[in-house]
């Protein structure tokens, strides 16, 4: 009986199916079997001699065995081709990549980066002004005439022309308040420059400045800004103290420390056993500063800050020495990545 | 300002440890710099025990002892011949240490015979006044141990740190009273004996001639004293604070001077001519040999203290030395006045002299102080330079010092504060500073005489905010309506252009503004160029910082030196940062400059690629890449007029026909000079400019949608002579203006066989889209056998 074959067929079929490893196995099973000359091919020759009914029936079977074999090699195919490409592990995985280096900005840049941004969220106006300046923006503008002793707080370099280059940021508050009708609110980064030169002084370094003019702006305002200031770049559990002092262009004047973030306050040879480390000096704006710039000191009112960034970063990377900053050595400035 | 504890407790009494002391004054604007323990200072101090004494023939006047400090034994020579015996436990002091007269320790040897230290009197260790007796110490006291601690001596002295418009804190006594302020511990009071305001007829006289200058003048005549070494507690209180002792007469001036902050001046008065003392003006050219060994010339600005013929003091600042007190002194002037600040800034700062006496006048005197510092100095002269007569006070006061009255409205300290401090703590922390009476709307002060520091409103709210203490005050966040602006167009280009460069593997770096002047001599500048032009400091720190710079080039050069020497041998780094340019007023013309800088090896060493050294390719195409991201077209020119760069690898850079900048590489002979030996590209860019044009597009900028349909290219293939620039073959296609043509760009340049000598085989490929359909191949092929045509043409190539 050709069922009987057929039933053989099957089985031959799906035996040898199972056993196909590779696609040259697979290409010779579908001659075998699918072929022109292919087994299936000839039991379908074959039918054309038997009765209708028989012929429709075994026909239908035969025609659902190619299908379902023809799907299967598809199957089988995708299946040994996924595997063809796990096969050749010849590559060496343990050799480097081919990297690309990308640059860092310098440390000095970043930490300038973040103080803007940090008073760009409470809404200060980042600025930038002149490094050569006159007596006047100063100094004298500030409350600081040529005779007044705190000109020695600050060694100043001066070109031939008789103009200095700026000590300070502070230059910037006469400036920008010049420049604006309060009220206000500026930040000032920038270069500034001292005649003196040792591990911890440099001739050149960077500050910003801080101003803030408004109709209330009060002493404990000022209090709040610096506090979260401090808790931005530190940390929030940064603990911080304030100190009366004495800047000619502020009244009352006061300096910040800031818990020391290397001993945690038990004193250290950073903070020199005082557990603390001073961060800035701010305070309340002279009424002599709001004159210089013409601003009615019985409606406005505002404080100003001013602070070094390379000691900031020297706390917060625990750098002890300032020259590295301009030393540029190209390991110092990638391990700011 | 050295403030010893021991001196601060004569006239307050001390509740709390120094420490505790210090803390208060630190957190009431007096800043404690430092806690010293000056015999601890000193260095080590110890005590020995001498185990044997011979007295060599050789050395006459000298015994050899050897001795231990419990651990090492050793020799010491010693004058003391006859005081030094076996077993004796003395005072010792160690090379490296210093005594109490400010002598150095040091290994000596004399013949054979080697000190290592030596031993002290008393004096040396600052005990007691005796100086030739041996310090001895008890017999049970361990060798190497410190005397101090043996003795239970012990010293401390507070290092302040005061700001300039405190003078009145100057003094030990001065630190009393603020601590006084601060704490309201009692204040104990200052006694001068009374029957030291008579005296006999001041046998001289004195006159102000410049009342600008002198506000008060007082002094008084003491007559047959002895000078002499002072008393031992006198000469260590001066050296707790740092200063040396002299003779009793100027020891007790600078005694005074530190107790009280009152400045005092001693004159021989036989040297005065004509028993007459002047305060005036200096006469032109007027000069004066001083006591430090310096000839002075003065101006009429300077102040000086004279007498019927001569300048004797430079005023308030040093004394001459013909008028001086000498050995020979026996009958003085003692002068205590109180001089203009202004005045004696100026003629300290014109000669370049500061004294404890000028720091001080600087900063302001009690005006009240002057008659208190010359009677405490009257007590002391009496007892200690025996003064057997001594005269009235004379006191020149032509206009007698009176403080200001300060309006202080409550409602202003609570705006100025954003807190209340209670009305009863204002009012007594108004007491402690002035006299003060309450008003209807707050309070009157009139601050006492020494606090001149005290002028306006906002003064007196800065000292109850301090006494009642700063972190007492709350803190608070600020009302303000919300506008702000964000940061300018300018600094968002900066950023934008440091990003770009970081993100192609540059590292940003920072040099000093100003450099050598050689270093621009080294570029090989022409004579006219305007960087020769430079800014120069008036008082430079050093040679090779005394220039303002006027290109970024010497600082990023000298930092790939720093670097090469330490081993990088790639760079890649860029500096955004001002040069200085003079103009016809005092600032300078400051534009913001970019330079780049490429180094030695443009790769690391890899398995897989060869390692090279950076070429101009790499310059050029760093600097297409940032150009190309900023959307701005710049002109490579090639050969650069720069005289440092090689003239064949090196661009001017165009924006719109001006000059912006350079690109190249630095010539050999110039890196010779920096001892450099690998290869070094630089660029400088003018950002003003760029900036301008930068800001111009990206108002102009609009976003095209990416193309719809697809594009095509062709290639030709040529051979032409080698001299032929790329460049020029590109021109020359752009003059064709070829329909549908997107892109164009050689992509294949190919030199040696069998390409015959002189020729280069090149391929450029072209381009073509069509923005509304998909071309045709034949329509392309038409446009493009023409294009080919044309170029085989003009540049007579010959086909691959
Ligand atoms: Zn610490």
């Amino acid at each position: 009986m050709i069922s009987d074959e057929i039933e053989k067929l099957k089985k031959e079929i799906w035996s040898s199916f199972e056993k196909i490893e590779d696609l040259s196995q697979l290409e010779s099973f579908r001659i075998k079997y699918l072929g022109k000359k292919g087994k299936i091919t000839s039991f379908l020759k074959l039918l054309k001699d038997l009765p209708l009914e028989e012929k429709k029936l075994l026909g239908k079977e035969l025609n659902e065995l190619k299908d379902e074999l023809e799907e299967r090699l598809r199957e089988k195919e995708r299946e040994i081709l996924f595997k063809e490409e796990d096969k050749d592990l010849g590559l060496d995985l343990t050799l480097p990549g081919r990297s690309l280096s990308i640059g860092t900005l310098h440390p000095l840049t970043q930490i300038i980066d973040e103080l803007c941004q940090i008073f760009s969220r409470l809404g200060f106006e980042v600025v930038t002004g002149p490094e050569i300046e006159t007596e006047y923006y100063n100094f004298t503008a500030l409350n600081i005439p040529d005779w007044h002793p705190a000109r020695d707080m600050q060694a100043t370099f001066y070109l031939k022309n008789g103009a200095l280059l700026r000590t300070h940021t502070s230059p910037m508050q006469i400036r920008a308040m010049l420049e604006r009708k309060p009220p206000l609110r500026i930040v000032a980064p920038g270069k500034v420059y001292r005649c003196d030169a040792d591990i911890r002084h440099s001739p050149m370094f960077h500050q910003i400045e801080g101003l803030m003019v408004d109709r209330n702006v009060s002493f404990s305002d000022l209090k709040g800004v610096l506090i979260y200031f401090a808790k931005e770049v530190f940390g929030e559990k940064t603990k911080v103290r304030f100190r009366p002092s004495y800047f000619p262009f502020t009244e009352p004047s006061l300096e910040m420390d800031i818990e020391c973030v290397i001993c945690k306050g038990r004193g250290c040879r950073v903070c020199g056993s005082a557990g603390w480390l001073e961060i800035l000096g701010a305070g309340m704006v002279h009424p002599e500063v709001f004159k210089a710039v013409n601003y009615d000191t019985e409606i406005w009112q505002g404080f100003a800050f001013g602070l070094g960034i390379e000691r900031i970063a020297m706390i917060k990377y625990g750098i002890d020495d300032i020259r590295m900053f301009f030393e540029n050595h190209l390991l110092f400035l990638q391990s700011f990545k | 300002m050295k403030i010893p504890i021991s001196w601060l407790s004569e006239f307050i009494e001390l509740k709390v440890s120094p420490e505790e002391v210090a803390e208060i004054l630190t957190m009431g604007g007096v800043e404690v710099e430092n806690i010293e323990r000056p015999y601890e200072n000193l260095g080590e101090l110890i005590a020995v025990k001498i185990l044997e004494v011979y007295k060599p023939e050789d050395l006459k006047d000298l015994a050899v002892c050897k001795v231990t400090d419990g651990k090492e034994t050793f020799t010491v020579l010693t004058t003391a011949k006859e005081q030094v015996k076996p077993n004796l436990i003395v005072g010792f002091a160690k090379p490296e240490s210093l005594t109490f007269g400010f002598e150095k320790v040091e290994i000596k040897s004399v013949k054979n015979y080697k000190s290592y230290g030596m031993f002290l009197s008393s004096y040396e260790a600052g005990i007691s006044e005796e100086k030739e007796k041996l310090l001895i110490l008890p017999e049970n006291s361990s060798p190497g141990e410190s005397i101090y601690k043996i003795l239970g001596i012990s010293e401390i002295v507070l290092d302040l740190a005061i700001t300039p418009n405190r003078g009145d804190l100057l003094s030990i006594f001065g630190v009393a009273r603020e601590l006084h302020t601060l704490t309201s511990w009692e204040l104990k009071p200052l006694n001068f004996e009374k029957s030291l305001s008579l005296g006999e007829k001041f046998p001289g006289k004195i006159e102000i001639l410049d009342p600008d200058g002198c506000f008060r003048y007082a002094g008084r005549f003491f007559g047959k004293i002895k000078v002499k070494e002072s008393p031992f507690y006198i000469q260590k209180r001066l050296w707790l604070c740092g200063l040396r002792p002299i003779n009793n007469i100027v020891d007790i001036t600078n005694y005074v001077l530190l107790e009280l902050g009152q400045p005092l001046h001693a004159f021989d008065w036989r040297k005065i001519e004509g028993k007459t003392i002047l305060v005036r003006s200096a006469y032109p050219k007027e000069r004066l040999l001083m006591l430090d060994g310096i000839e002075r010339e003065f101006t009429e600005e300077d102040l000086v203290i004279a007498d019927a013929k001569k300048a004797m003091v430079l005023a308030g600042i040093m004394g001459g030395e013909e008028t001086g007190v000498s050995e020979t002194t026996e009958d003085i002037f003692l002068e205590s006045a109180w001089f203009n600040p202004k005045r004696i800034r100026k003629s300290s700062q014109r000669h370049k002299i500061t004294t404890e006496s000028s720091y001080r006048f600087e900063r302001n005197i009690d005006p009240e102080g002057v008659i208190w510092g010359l009677l405490r100095a009257s007590e002391l002269i009496l007892k200690i330079a025996e003064a057997q007569t001594y005269s009235e006070v004379i006191d020149v006061y032509p206009k007698p010092f009176s403080s200001p009255k300060i309006n202080l409205p409550t409602q202003k300290i609570v705006k100025y504060l954003g807190f209340s401090v209670p009305s009863e703590e204002v009012e007594k922390i108004l007491n402690k500073v002035g006299e003060t009476k309450k008003t209807d709307h707050g309070f009157q002060v009139v601050p006492f005489s020494y606090r001149q520091d005290l002028k306006i409103p906002e003064d007196l709210i800065e000292e109850i905010a301090r006494i009642y203490g700063y972190e007492r005050i709350p803190s608070t966040f600020p009302e303000s309506i919300l506008y702000c602006k964000g940061p300018s167009k300018k600094l968002e280009f900066e950023r934008k252009l440091r990003d770009i460069l970081k993100s192609l593997g540059f590292s940003k770096v920072i040099t000093y503004s100003f450099i050598d002047p050689k270093s621009l001599e080294k570029l090989n500048l022409r004579k006219e160029d305007r960087r020769l032009n430079f800014i120069e400091l008036a008082n430079p720190l050093t040679s090779i910082q005394s220039v303002m710079r006027t290109s970024l080039i010497p600082g990023l050069i000298e930092t790939a030196c720093f670097n090469f020497f330490r081993e990088i041998n790639s760079l890649k780094i860029f500096e955004i940062g001002k040069v200085f340019f003079p103009t016809n007023n005092l600032l300078a013309d400051e534009p913001l400059y970019l330079g780049i800088l490429l180094m030695g090896n443009a790769n690391k060493e890899n398995w897989y690629e060869n390692l090279r050294k950076f070429d101009i390719y790499d310059l050029k195409g760093y600097l297409e890449s940032l150009f190309k991201t900023l959307r701005i077209n710049i002109d490579f020119k090639p050969y650069s007029s720069e005289p440092f760069l090689k003239k064949g690898a090196s661009f001017d850079l165009y924006l719109n026909g001006e000059k912006i900048g350079f690109a190249g590489e630095i010539k050999s002979l110039i890196l010779k000079e920096f001892d450099l030996k690998t290869c070094v590209f630089v660029g400088e860019i003018n950002l003003e400019i760029l900036f301008e044009k930068f800001e111009r597009i990206e108002k102009e900028l609009t976003i095209k949608r990416p193309p719809k349909y697809p594009s095509t290219f062709r290639d030709v293939t040529c051979i032409i002579k080698k001299e032929i620039k790329i460049g020029e073959i590109l021109d020359f296609v752009k003059t064709l203006s070829i329909p549908y043509l997107e892109k164009v760009k050689c992509i294949k340049i190919y030199e040696g066989p069998p390409i015959p000598e002189g020729e280069k085989s090149i391929t450029i490929r072209f381009w073509y889209r069509a923005e509304d359909r998909t071309l045709k191949d034949e329509e392309v092929n038409d446009i493009q056998d023409a294009v080919a045509k044309s170029i085989f043409n003009k540049f007579s190539a010959k086909p691959r």
